[in-house]
C-alpha cells in the first residue's frame, strides 16, 4: 500500500522510465506488446496458409476423378457414339438456321402488307427445300439413337458394379463378411461390350451413304429466292451442307481408328478443364467440367463493368484533384467512397427489381432498334450485371487514381503552367502521363474487385452456362452468362461432399484465387515502376 | 433461396450435435418438403402436443437419408427413392430405410400470360427444354426466341425434370439456371417468351399461366392415376417402421388435417 502511494506520487516521467520493472509471466510490457502484435500477424498468416492449403487439397483430387470420368467415357463407348452425335448436331444447327431464315422472311413479307396465305405461297419452294434438307439425316439419326442406348447400358453396368463394390466395402467395414461375400462383382468386359457398338459400323456407313446422297440432292435442288438476304442465307447453308458431306469420310476414319482402351493421359484431365467449352453436370450421358464458359462470362461482365467504371472513376478523380473547389471536393469525395458501403446484395436486388427491366424496356423502344443486339431478349444479362459491378468498381478506381494524381510532384504542374500550357493541356499532357502507371494499377485493382464479386452476378447475370455468341458482335454483351464466382455460390450448397462436382467447384475457386493473385501482382509491379519514374 | 440454405448449414451443424431425445423430433432432408410443408405441419402438431419440440433442417434429400443411416434424425425427408447404395449403407450400419409416401409434388409448365399457347404435348416440352425447338413460332406461338428457365444444376428438381420430361437428355445450353421456384416464376412472369417449370404452389405468381399437357391439367385425379406426367412422390424415411413420436407425427401428416395443410402449400394429397 505504501509503495503504491509512493509510486503515484512520483512524477510521470520517472514512472515511465521505470515501467520495465513490471513483469508478467517473465515478460516486460515491451515484450508483451511486441508478442501481441507479432502473434496477431502470425495468426493471420497461419489462417491464410491453412485456407490456401485446404483449397488446393480439396481441388487436387479433381484430376484423378476427372481422368476416371473421361476414361469411362471412352471405355463405355460414349466417345464413339458422340462422333455420330456431332454430325447430327451440325446438321440440326443448319436446319435451325433455315427455320430462322424462313421466320425472318415471313415476318418481313407480312410486314410489307402480304397476307399470311400470300407469304406462305411465296415460300413454298423454300419449304420444300427445308423439308428435304431436314429429312436427309433421318437414317443417321436412327443409328445414333440405337447406339446411344447401347453405350448407356454399358455405362450403367459399370455404375452398378461400382455401387456393388462400395456396398461390399461398407459391409466388410461393418464386419459383416458373410453378406459381403454374397455380393459378386464381375468386372465389365468393355472389349466385348463395345464390339456391339463397332458392329454397327456397316449400318452407319450405309446410313451415311443415304445421308450424303439425300443431302446432295437437296442442296442441288436449292431454290433461288427473290430476296437477296434470304438467297445469301441459302447459299451459306449450301456451302456448309457441302462441308458436312465432305466431312463424312473423316468421321468414318476417326471412328474406325477409335479404340475403347486407348489410355487417357493425366494432362487431358487438366486440359479438358481449362479449355473445355462445356460445363455440364448431373447429366445422364456424360458430365463435362470445362471452365471456359464461366471464365468468358466472368471476363465479359468485368469488361463491361470496367468500360463504364474507368471513364467515370478517372474523370471524377481528375476533377476532384485538379478542378473542384474545396467545397465540391468535400462533398464529392466522401460521396463516391460511400458507394462502396452499399452491400452488394442490395445492388443485386436493385438489379433484379429495377435495372434489368429498365434496360430491357429501353432496348425495346423502336428508335433504339438500330443498335446491334437490341431489343434484348433477357432482362438479366451481362450488361445488367456489368452496370451494377461498375458502380462497385468506381470507388476503388476513383480513390486510387486520385492518390496517383496527387502524388505527381507539384513542380511538374507549375512548370507546365509556366510554359504557358492551359489547364486542359496540363491535365492531358502532364498529369495523366505522369500518373499513368498509378492509374493503370487502379484500373487493375478495380478489375480484381469486380471479377471476385459474387452476389451481383449471381442475381443479375442470367446464369446461362454457355459462351456468348460473339458472331452477333455487340449483341454478345446483352446475352446472359454464368460466372466463376456465381457457379460456386449456386452449386456448392447442394453438391455431394467429395464428389467430382464438388472438387470441380474447388478447382474453379483455385482459378479465381490465382487470377486475383496475378492481378494484384501486376498492379504492384506497375506501381513500383511508377515510383522509380518519379524519382 | 439456395443462399439462405447455404447460410443455414452452420445452424444445421448445431442441430446435428443435439440428437434425438424424448419429446423432441429431429427432421432433416429435402428442401421440397422442408421449406414450407413440414414446418407448417410441425406448428399445427405442436398446437396439439405442446410438449413436443422440433428441429427441422432442409438441405436436400441426400442429407435426410444420411441422417437416418447415421441415426442423427428421427425422420428423413426425401423427394426421391433411396438409392441402392444408400440402402446398403444403412444395412451395414444396422438400419433399415423405410419410406412412407406423405404427399405428391406436382410440377407444372408455366409460360407468360401474354403467350397465346394453352396446350403442349410431352414431345414438345421435351423439344423445348432440350433446345430442339428454339422459336415459339414452331409451336404455334408468336414468333420469338424461347427463353428457358430451370433450377440450378445441383438441385434434385433439376435432374428429376430431365427424367420426367426430357427422356434423360441434357438441357439446352441456352437454359438459364435460377436459384429457386420463386425466381423461375418471377422471370417467366416478366418475359413474354419465357417458359419454366415450378411446383404447384408457385403458379399464382404474377404474370404466369399454367400450360395443359396433352390436354390435361394437374389435379388430384391426374396425379394419383399417374396420367399427369410431371409428378413425383415425396417421402418420410424412417429407421424401420415409424415408432413413438415419429409415428405420431407421420400419422398426423397423413390425417385429414395434415393433408389439408399439404394441399394449402401446393402439394397433392395422397388420398
Amino acid at each position: 500500500m505504501k509503495s503504491t502511494t509512493a509510486q503515484s506520487a512520483r512524477p510521470i516521467g520517472e514512472a515511465l522510465l521505470n515501467r520495465n520493472r513490471f513483469r508478467l509471466l517473465g515478460l516486460t510490457p515491451d515484450e508483451i506488446i511486441k508478442y501481441f502484435f507479432n502473434g496477431n500477424a502470425v495468426v493471420a498468416i497461419v489462417v491464410l496458409a491453412l485456407i490456401t492449403i485446404f483449397l488446393f487439397r480439396e481441388g487436387a483430387g479433381f484430376f484423378g476423378q476427372n481422368r476416371h470420368n473421361l476414361r469411362i467415357y471412352r471405355l463405355a463407348g460414349l466417345e464413339y457414339v458422340d462422333f455420330i452425335r456431332r454430325q447430327v448436331d451440325d446438321h440440326t444447327a443448319l436446319n435451325r438456321a433455315l427455320n430462322e431464315s424462313r421466320l425472318a422472311q415471313f415476318t418481313k413479307l407480312t410486314a410489307a402488307g402480304q397476307t399470311v396465305e400470300q407469304a406462305n405461297a411465296g415460300l413454298v419452294p423454300f419449304d420444300a427445300f427445308a423439308t428435304t434438307f431436314g429429312d436427309a439425316v433421318e437414317d443417321v439419326r436412327g443409328v445414333l439413337s440405337d447406339l446411344t442406348e447401347v453405350a448407356m447400358a454399358i455405362k450403367q453396368k459399370e455404375q452398378v458394379n461400382r455401387d456393388r463394390l462400395e456396398q461390399k466395402g461398407m459391409l466388410l467395414g461393418a464386419g459383416k463378411k458373410e453378406e459381403a461375400d454374397k455380393i459378386t462383382v464381375t468386372p465389365v468386359n468393355f472389349a466385348a461390350e463395345t464390339v456391339t457398338l463397332k458392329g454397327a459400323f456397316p449400318a452407319y456407313q450405309e446410313a451415311n451413304k443415304q445421308f450424303a446422297t439425300k443431302l446432295g440432292v437437296a442442296l442441288a435442288a436449292a431454290p433461288v429466292m427473290p430476296d437477296p438476304k434470304l438467297q445469301k442465307q441459302i447459299d451459306a447453308v449450301k456451302t456448309k451442307g457441302q462441308a458436312l458431306i465432305a466431312a463424312i469420310p473423316g468421321t468414318e476414319r476417326a471412328m474406325q481408328a477409335w479404340k475403347h482402351d486407348e489410355p487417357i493421359p493425366l494432362s487431358r484431365s487438366l486440359t479438358s478443364f481449362l479449355f473445355g467449352r462445356q460445363w455440364l453436370t448431373a447429366s445422364f450421358w456424360q458430365d463435362w467440367y470445362g471452365i471456359l464458359p464461366l471464365f468468358v462470362g466472368s471476363l465479359l461482365v468485368s469488361l463491361i463493368a470496367l468500360a463504364i467504371a474507368v471513364p467515370l472513376g478517372i474523370a471524377a478523380a481528375i476533377y476532384v484533384s485538379e478542378i473542384a473547389s474545396a467545397r465540391e471536393k468535400n462533398f464529392i469525395k466522401p460521396y463516391i467512397e460511400f458507394i462502396s458501403a452499399i452491400p452488394s446484395v442490395v445492388l443485386g436486388f436493385f438489379g433484379v427489381a429495377v435495372l434489368g427491366s429498365a434496360l430491357r424496356g429501353l432496348s425495346q423502344l423502336s428508335f433504339m432498334s438500330w443498335f446491334p443486339g437490341f431489343p434484348m431478349s433477357e432482362r438479366l444479362n451481362s450488361l445488367t450485371a456489368g452496370c451494377l459491378l461498375a458502380l462497385m468498381a468506381v470507388p476503388t478506381i476513383f480513390s486510387l487514381a486520385e492518390d496517383a494524381i496527387n502524388n505527381v510532384p507539384k513542380h511538374f504542374k507549375e512548370a507546365s503552367y509556366a510554359l504557358g500550357a492551359n489547364r486542359f493541356q496540363t491535365i492531358t499532357r502532364i498529369l495523366v502521363p505522369a500518373s499513368l502507371s498509378g492509374i493503370i494499377s487502379a484500373i487493375l485493382l478495380g478489375f480484381g474487385r469486380v471479377i471476385g464479386e459474387t452476389m451481383v452476378v449471381l442475381l443479375c447475370a442470367g446464369n446461362r452456362i454457355a459462351i456468348p455468341d460473339f458472331t452477333e458482335g455487340l449483341g454478345a454483351f446483352f446475352q446472359p452468362v454464368h460466372t466463376m464466382t456465381g457457379i460456386i455460390a449456386q452449386e456448392m450448397g447442394e453438391v455431394v461432399n467429395g464428389s467430382i462436382h464438388y472438387r470441380a467447384l474447388f478447382m474453379v475457386g483455385i482459378m479465381l484465387f490465382l487470377l486475383s493473385l496475378a492481378i494484384n501482382y501486376v498492379a504492384q509491379i506497375i506501381v513500383r515502376r511508377y515510383r522509380i519514374s518519379i524519382g | 433461396m439456395k443462399i439462405i440454405q447455404f447460410l443455414s448449414i452452420p445452424t444445421a451443424l448445431v442441430l446435428a450435435v443435439s440428437t434425438a431425445s424424448a419429446g423432441k423430433l429431429v427432421i432433416k432432408g429435402s428442401d421440397t418438403l422442408g421449406a414450407k410443408l413440414v414446418p407448417q405441419l410441425a406448428e399445427a402438431y405442436k398446437a396439439k402436443n405442446p410438449d413436443t419440440s422440433f428441429e427441422i433442417a432442409a438441405e436436400g434429400s441426400t442429407t435426410g437419408l444420411t441422417a437416418i443411416i447415421d441415426s442423427t434424425a428421427d425422420i428423413g425427408m426425401s423427394s426421391r427413392h433411396a438409392k441402392v447404395i444408400e440402402e446398403s449403407a444403412a444395412e451395414a450400419k444396422g438400419a433399415k430405410l423405410t419410406p412412407t409416401i406423405v404427399a405428391y409434388d406436382g410440377l407444372v409448365v408455366i409460360v407468360n400470360v401474354k403467350s397465346p399457347l394453352a396446350n403442349l404435348t410431352r414431345r414438345q416440352v421435351e423439344q423445348i427444354f432440350t433446345g430442339d425447338v428454339t422459336d415459339w413460332s414452331a409451336l404455334g406461338g408468336a414468333a420469338g426466341k424461347i427463353s428457358i428457365y430451370t433450377r440450378n444444376t445441383s438441385s434434385g428438381t433439376y435432374s428429376d425434370w430431365k427424367e420426367l420430361a426430357m427422356k434423360k437428355r441434357d438441357y439446352a445450353p441456352s437454359s438459364q439456371k435460377m436459384a429457386g421456384h420463386e425466381q423461375i416464376a418471377a422471370e417467366v412472369g416478366k418475359n413474354p417468351s419465357g417458359i419454366g417449370y415450378v411446383g404447384l404452389a408457385y403458379v399464382k405468381a404474377a404474370g404466369v399461366k399454367m400450360i395443359k399437357i396433352e390436354g390435361l391439367e394437374l389435379s388430384d385425379e391426374t396425379v394419383r392415376n399417374k396420367s399427369w406426367p410431371y409428378a413425383r412422390p415425396t417421402f418420410y424415411y424412417t429407421n424401420g417402421a415409424p415408432a413413438g413420436e415419429a409415428k405420431k407425427f407421420t400419422d398426423f401428416t397423413l390425417s385429414d388435417e395434415g393433408q389439408a395443410i399439404a394441399r394449402k402449400v401446393g402439394f397433392v394429397p395422397v388420398k
